[in-house]
C-alpha cells in the first residue's frame, strides 16, 4: 500500500489502535466512554478533543473491525454502543505484535544510542 | 491509502445513499455524548451553565465534527457534482431558449447518430444469430482469370469437396429457387430452399414443431419430406394444428410435412415469409441434375474446425481444385476454390454505404458540437460575472471548471434523452427501408447496446461542447471584472475570434456533407435517366413455371409454351407479347462460357463468358430493343431448323473487332445442347442487364424453340392497366392448366426503379444529412452574427450618428458572415474532396472533384449564409443612433 504514510496517518493509526484495544478490554461502548477510558489510562496525558473518537470510529466501522448499535446506557440515556469484531479482534493481535516489535526496536536503539 | 479508500467504497455509497438518515443520527450520537460530558461535569460540581460551556469544550466543534464525519463517510466529490448538477438544471431553466436550441440541436445529432448505429449494429457488429458465427464460411468457385465471376457447386462437385476436405467439421449445401403449391385454395407460389440434411444442425436450428431433417432424408429415393416457415404454417395453412404428417402438393407431387421452422430462425433467404425446405434430392427442379458434374447452382456453407488456420484451410481447398481440374478438366479448369466468411458474404456490398452513413452522423453530431459550444461560449461571456463572484468566494478553478462541465453533462444528457426518443421514431422510420435494403440477419433495433453508445455519445459531446467555454470561463474567472459594471466584460476579443472559428468549422463540416450529397445526386440522377437499352415503359412481366408430374421434358414444355403464345396473341391487348429467360433486371442474369467455332483455343484459364438469354420471336419488338444487323428470329427458327443465335453490339465489338460477326458460330457451355454450334444471324443493340448503372456486358440471344425451359416470363407491352394484363393473363394461363401459378408479376419501369433501391436509399439519407448539417451549420452563423450585432449596437449607432450610411453597416455586418462562410469553404473543400475520393466507388458518371457539385455547393452555401445573416443585418440597419447612445 501505502510506503509513506503521512504523519496524520501515523497519528489517526495509534488512535485507531487505542480505540480498538478499549473496546477489546472493555466490551461494548459508547463514544463518551470510549473517550473517557482513553483518557484514564493514559492518566491524563492524552487530553484529547473527545469528538477527535468518532472519526477513528467511522473508519473502525468502514474496515469491519467495529459495529455499533444503539442501546441505553446505565443511567437510562441511548447512546450508540459499538464493539469489536473478531476480525478487529485478529487486528488488534496483529497491531499489538507489531506495536511491541517496534517499541521493542527503538528502545534497544534509544539505548545503544544513551551507552555510546 | 487508495485501497483502503476503495475498500470502504461500499459503506461510503451505501451511508452517501442514505445520508440525511446517517447525518441525523450522528447528530443525535453527539447530543448524546454531550449530555453524558454534562453529567459528569454537573457531579463536579459545576454549575448548570458552566457544566454544557466545558462539555462544548471537551467535545470539540461540532460543526466541523459533522463535516468531518460526513466527508469521511460520503463521497464528497459526489456530493459536489450533484450539487453543481442541481444548479446546471437551475440555471438552464432561467434560460430556456437556450436550453431548448442545444437540447434540440443535440436530439437531432444523437438521434441520427443513435438511428444509424443501430443499423451498424445489426448489420456489421452483431455476429450472425447462429452458434458460433465464427467458424460459418462461404465456399464458392471462382474463375481463375476473373475474379469477379464467383460461383457456385455442382452436387458431384460439392461430395467430393465435402469429402476430401480436412479444414471443415461440415459442409452443407442448398439451392433456392420457386415453386407452386397446390391443393390449398389458389395455387401459391413458394420459396423453396433444397437442402442436405446436416443444414439444420450446422446453423443450430430448433423446430418449432415436428423434427428437422435426419440424414435418412437427404437419400435418392426417401419419402418426400417438408419443413415449413412458421409464418407460411400460419398463413397458408391457417395453423392447422394438425399439419404435421400430413401430404402437401409442391409441383403436384405429395411432400410429408414433418416440422415446423420458428420464425426466429433467420435463414439467409430473401424475403424471409413463405418459405419451405425440402430436401434436395427431391427437388422437383433441379434433382434430376444432381448426376452432373456441370453447373454451379449449390451455395456452400462450411463450419470451419477449431484450431485450423484460414492458410491452412485455403491450402487444404487449392489441393482439392487443383485435383478437381485434374480429374474433370472439362468442368474445372479454370476455376478455383475460395472461402469468405459468411457474415461478410451475406453482408456484401452493403458496407461502404453504411459506413459512409455512419460518417455522415458523425459529422453531424460534430457540428451539433460545435454549435452548442459556440452559444455556451457566448452565454459563459455574459456569465464572467458571476464566475467572477464565485472566484472571489473562493471557487477554485478547478472547482469552476467542474461546475461548468456539470453544466453540459445535463445538457448532454437531457439531448441525448431526447435523441434516443427521435431514435426510436427514426428506427422505425427506417425499419421498413432497412429490410428493403440491408440483408439483416439481426434486426435493427434500439436496445442495451444501442443505448450505452447514444449514452456514451451523449456524455462524449457533453464534454466536447463544455470544455471549450469552460476554458476560457475558468480564465476570465481570475481576473476581477467586478468593478466594471460593463456586461461586456467577458466579451474579450479572444472568445469573438473563437466563436467565429467555430462557426467557420462547422461551416467546413457542413460542406463535406454537401459535396457528397451532391454527388451521391448526380450519380443516382446519372443511374435513373441512364438509357437501359430497352424500353420499360407499359411493359408488364409475370413468371410461370411448368411441374414436371406433367410437363416432364422439353417436348411437352415446347408444346405449352407455343399453345400458350398462340393464345396470348388472340387477346385484345396482348397481342405485343413474348417469352423470355431471364428478363433484364428483373431477374437474376445467366452467365455462361462461350467459344467461337474456328477461332484458336484461348490460353489454359482464360474464358469468354456472355450473358444468355432465351426469347420467343417479337421479343425485341416488345422490349424496344434495336435490331442493328442482319434478321431477328421468327417461326422457323425450331427445333429441327439449324441452330441459331443474336449477339450484342458489345459482344460483336470485342470478340469481332474487325470482322462481321454474322455467319461466325458459336457455342455455349451451357443447356441441354452444350457445345453445339450456333450461327449468328444478328447483332443487336446493348441492354443493361444487371442494373441502370452497371455497364452492359456481351450478350447472346438464342430462340427458346431452340432452347427450352420449363417455364418463363411473359413480357406483355400493352396499352391496359396492369391489373387488366395480370388478370388476362392469369386467365389464358389459368385456362391452360388451372395447378399453374403466375407469379413474380411487375411492372418493368418499377423493376428498374427497385434495382436502384440501395443508391437512392443512402443518397436519401445523406440528402437528409446534409440538409440538417446545412439548416445547423446556418443556426450557428445567425448566432454569431446576431450575437456580435447585439453587441456592436452603440458602436454601429455611433458610426451611424458619425455618419456612416446603411450601406456601410450593411457591409461591415455582411462582411462578417461571408468572411465566415469563405472560411468555412476554403476548408470545407479540401476535406470535402478527400471525403468524395472515399465514396468514389459509389459514383456513378460523376468524377470525385466535379466543378459543377463543388460550385453549387458554394453558391448553396453562401446564400444559406446571407439568408442567415438577414434577420440581424437588418436589425443592425435600423438601429437609432439616439436610442442606442442614450443606452450608453
Amino acid at each position: 500500500m501505502d510506503r509513506h504514510p503521512a504523519r496524520a496517518d501515523v497519528l489517526q493509526g495509534t488512535l485507531d489502535l487505542m480505540v480498538l484495544k478499549t473496546l477489546d478490554a472493555m466490551g461494548p461502548l459508547h463514544g463518551y466512554g470510549i473517550a473517557r477510558r482513553i483518557e484514564q489510562i493514559s492518566e491524563q496525558a492524552l487530553q484529547l478533543n473527545q469528538g477527535t473518537i468518532y472519526a477513528s470510529l467511522v473508519r473502525l466501522m468502514q474496515k469491519r473491525w467495529i459495529t455499533g448499535a444503539w442501546g441505553t446506557s446505565d443511567n437510562n440515556r441511548k447512546a450508540k454502543f459499538y464493539s469489536i469484531t473478531e476480525a478487529g479482534r485478529r487486528r488488534l493481535h496483529l497491531e499489538t505484535e507489531n506495536w511491541k516489535r517496534i517499541a521493542g526496536v527503538i528502545g534497544r536503539v534509544l539505548r545503544a544510542e544513551e551507552r555510546g | 491509502m487508495m485501497l483502503a479508500w476503495i475498500r470502504a467504497l461500499p459503506a461510503r455509497v451505501r451511508s452517501w445513499w442514505s445520508a440525511g438518515g446517517v447525518d441525523q443520527e450522528f447528530a443525535r450520537e453527539l447530543e448524546s455524548h454531550l449530555a453524558m460530558l454534562v453529567e459528569e461535569n454537573v457531579r463536579r460540581g459545576m454549575g448548570t451553565q458552566e457544566a454544557e460551556r466545558a462539555a462544548r469544550v471537551r467535545l470539540g466543534n461540532q460543526t466541523q465534527l459533522r463535516e468531518t464525519n460526513r466527508e469521511l463517510r460520503g463521497l464528497p466529490l459526489l456530493d459536489e457534482f450533484l450539487q453543481d448538477v442541481r444548479y446546471g438544471c437551475r440555471a438552464l431553466r432561467r434560460n430556456p431558449g437556450f436550453a431548448l436550441v442545444a437540447v434540440l440541436t443535440l436530439a437531432l445529432g444523437v438521434g441520427a447518430n443513435t438511428a444509424i448505429f443501430s443499423a451498424v449494429d445489426a448489420v456489421l457488429l452483431k455476429p450472425l444469430p447462429y452458434p458460433h458465427p465464427d467458424q460459418l464460411f462461404f465456399v464458392f468457385q471462382q474463375r481463375e482469370r476473373d475474379a469477379k465471376v464467383q460461383a457456385g457447386w455442382s452436387w458431384q462437385n460439392f461430395l467430393d469437396l465435402r469429402d476430401q476436405n480436412h479444414a471443415f467439421s461440415a459442409m452443407d449445401a442448398s439451392s433456392r429457387h420457386e415453386l407452386t403449391v397446390t391443393g390449398h385454395g389458389d395455387p401459391a407460389v413458394v420459396t423453396v430452399t433444397s437442402v442436405t440434411p446436416g443444414i439444420f444442425s450446422l446453423l443450430g436450428a430448433r423446430p418449432l414443431a415436428g423434427r428437422l431433417f435426419l440424414p435418412g432424408d437427404g437419400k435418392p429415393g426417401a419419402p418426400a419430406t417438408v419443413i415449413l416457415s412458421e409464418s407460411l404454417w400460419h398463413g397458408l395453412f391457417q395453423s392447422d394444428p394438425q399439419i404435421l404428417g400430413t401430404t402437401i402438393r409442391l409441383e403436384r407431387r405429395p411432400f410429408t410435412v414433418v416440422g415446423i421452422l420458428p420464425q426466429s430462425f433467420r435463414s439467409t433467404a430473401q424475403p424471409r415469409t413463405n418459405q419451405l425446405w425440402i430436401p434436395l434430392a427431391q427437388d422437383p427442379l433441379f434433382g434430376s441434375w444432381m448426376p452432373n458434374r456441370d453447373g454451379h447452382w449449390l451455395g456452400v456453407v462450411g463450419r470451419l474446425k477449431p484450431g485450423v488456420s484460414l492458410a491452412r484451410a485455403q491450402a487444404d481447398l487449392n489441393a482439392i481444385s487443383a485435383r478437381l481440374a485434374r480429374e474433370f478438366p472439362g468442368e474445372n479448369e479454370g476455376w478455383l476454390i475460395r472461402m469468405a466468411p459468411l457474415q461478410e458474404v451475406i453482408v456484401g456490398d452493403v458496407r461502404p454505404g453504411l459506413l459512409m452513413l455512419w460518417c455522415a452522423v458523425g459529422v453531424i453530431l460534430l457540428i451539433a458540437c460545435v454549435n452548442i459550444a459556440s452559444l455556451l461560449l457566448a452565454r459563459a461571456s455574459t456569465r464572467s460575472r458571476e464566475m467572477a463572484v464565485r472566484s472571489t468566494l473562493g471557487a477554485g478553478r478547478g472547482r469552476i471548471v467542474r461546475q461548468l462541465l456539470a453544466e453540459s453533462v445535463v445538457l448532454g444528457l437531457l439531448g441525448g434523452l431526447a435523441g434516443v426518443a427521435l431514435a426510436y421514431w427514426g428506427v422505425h422510420a427506417l425499419g421498413s427501408l432497412l429490410s428493403e435494403n440491408l440483408p439483416q440477419l439481426n434486426v435493427a433495433r434500439v436496445d442495451s447496446a444501442v443505448l450505452g453508445f447514444a449514452l456514451a455519445l451523449s456524455l462524449f459531446a457533453a464534454f466536447a461542447f463544455g470544455l471549450a467555454p469552460s476554458f476560457f470561463a475558468a480564465r476570465w474567472g481570475l481576473e476581477s471584472r467586478l468593478r466594471e459594471g460593463n456586461p461586456r466584460a467577458g466579451d474579450t476579443a479572444a472568445s469573438r475570434h473563437v466563436r467565429r472559428a467555430l462557426a467557420s468549422a462547422e461551416t467546413a463540416l457542413a460542406v463535406i456533407l454537401l459535396v457528397a450529397a451532391g454527388l451521391l445526386l448526380r450519380s443516382y440522377a446519372g443511374m435513373a435517366a441512364m438509357n437501359t437499352g430497352f424500353t420499360p415503359e407499359s411493359v408488364v412481366k409475370a413468371n410461370f413455371s411448368l411441374y414436371s408430374a406433367r410437363y416432364s421434358g422439353p417436348q411437352q414444355w415446347l408444346e405449352f409454351t407455343d399453345a400458350l403464345l398462340v393464345r396470348l396473341h388472340g387477346q385484345p391487348g396482348l397481342q405485343d407479347s413474348a417469352l423470355v429467360v431471364p428478363t433484364p433486371i428483373a431477374d437474376v442474369r445467366l452467365n455462361v462460357v462461350f467459344d467461337i467455332v474456328g477461332s484458336p483455343a484461348l490460353a489454359a484459364g482464360s474464358s469468354r463468358t456472355a450473358d444468355y438469354v432465351a426469347i420467343s420471336p417479337g421479343y425485341f419488338h416488345v422490349m424496344g430493343i434495336p435490331l442493328v444487323a442482319g434478321r431477328q428470329f421468327d417461326q422457323r427458327d425450331v427445333m429441327s431448323a439449324p441452330r441459331v443465335t443474336l449477339v450484342s453490339q458489345s459482344l460483336a465489338r470485342e470478340y469481332f473487332p474487325r470482322e462481321n460477326p454474322i455467319g461466325r458460330q458459336l457455342s455455349f457451355a451451357f443447356g441441354r445442347e452444350s457445345a453445339v454450334p450456333r450461327r449468328i444471324v444478328g447483332i443487336v443493340g446493348d441492354v443493361r442487364d444487371v442494373a441502370p448503372g452497371v455497364e452492359p456486358g456481351p450478350m447472346v440471344y438464342v430462340p427458346l424453340a431452340q432452347s427450352p425451359f420449363p417455364g418463363a416470363d411473359v413480357v406483355v407491352r400493352s396499352p391496359l392497366e396492369t391489373s387488366a394484363v395480370v388478370a388476362a393473363l392469369r386467365h389464358e394461363i389459368g385456362g391452360m392448366d388451372s395447378e399453374l401459378a403466375v407469379s413474380d408479376v411487375s411492372e418493368l419501369p418499377e423493376a428498374v426503379q427497385s434495382s436502384l433501391a440501395g443508391p437512392k436509399f443512402r443518397t436519401l439519407l445523406l440528402a437528409l444529412f446534409a440538409a440538417l448539417a446545412l439548416l445547423l451549420a446556418a443556426t450557428g452563423i445567425f448566432g454569431v452574427v446576431s450575437y456580435s450585432v447585439s453587441r456592436r449596437t452603440q458602436e454601429i449607432g455611433i458610426r451611424i450618428a458619425l455618419g456612416a450610411t446603411r450601406t456601410t453597416i450593411l457591409r461591415m455586418v455582411m462582411g462578417e458572415t461571408l468572411g465566415m462562410t469563405l472560411a468555412g469553404l476554403a476548408l470545407g473543400v479540401p476535406c470535402a474532396l478527400v471525403g468524395s475520393r472515399l465514396m468514389r466507388h459509389m459514383l456513378f458518371g460523376v468524377s470525385a472533384n466535379d466543378p459543377a457539385t463543388l460550385a453549387a455547393v458554394a453558391l448553396t452555401l453562401v446564400a444559406t449564409a446571407l439568408l442567415a445573416g438577414y434577420v440581424p443585418v437588418r436589425r443592425a440597419m435600423r438601429v437609432d443612433p439616439l436610442h442606442a447612445l442614450r443606452h450608453e
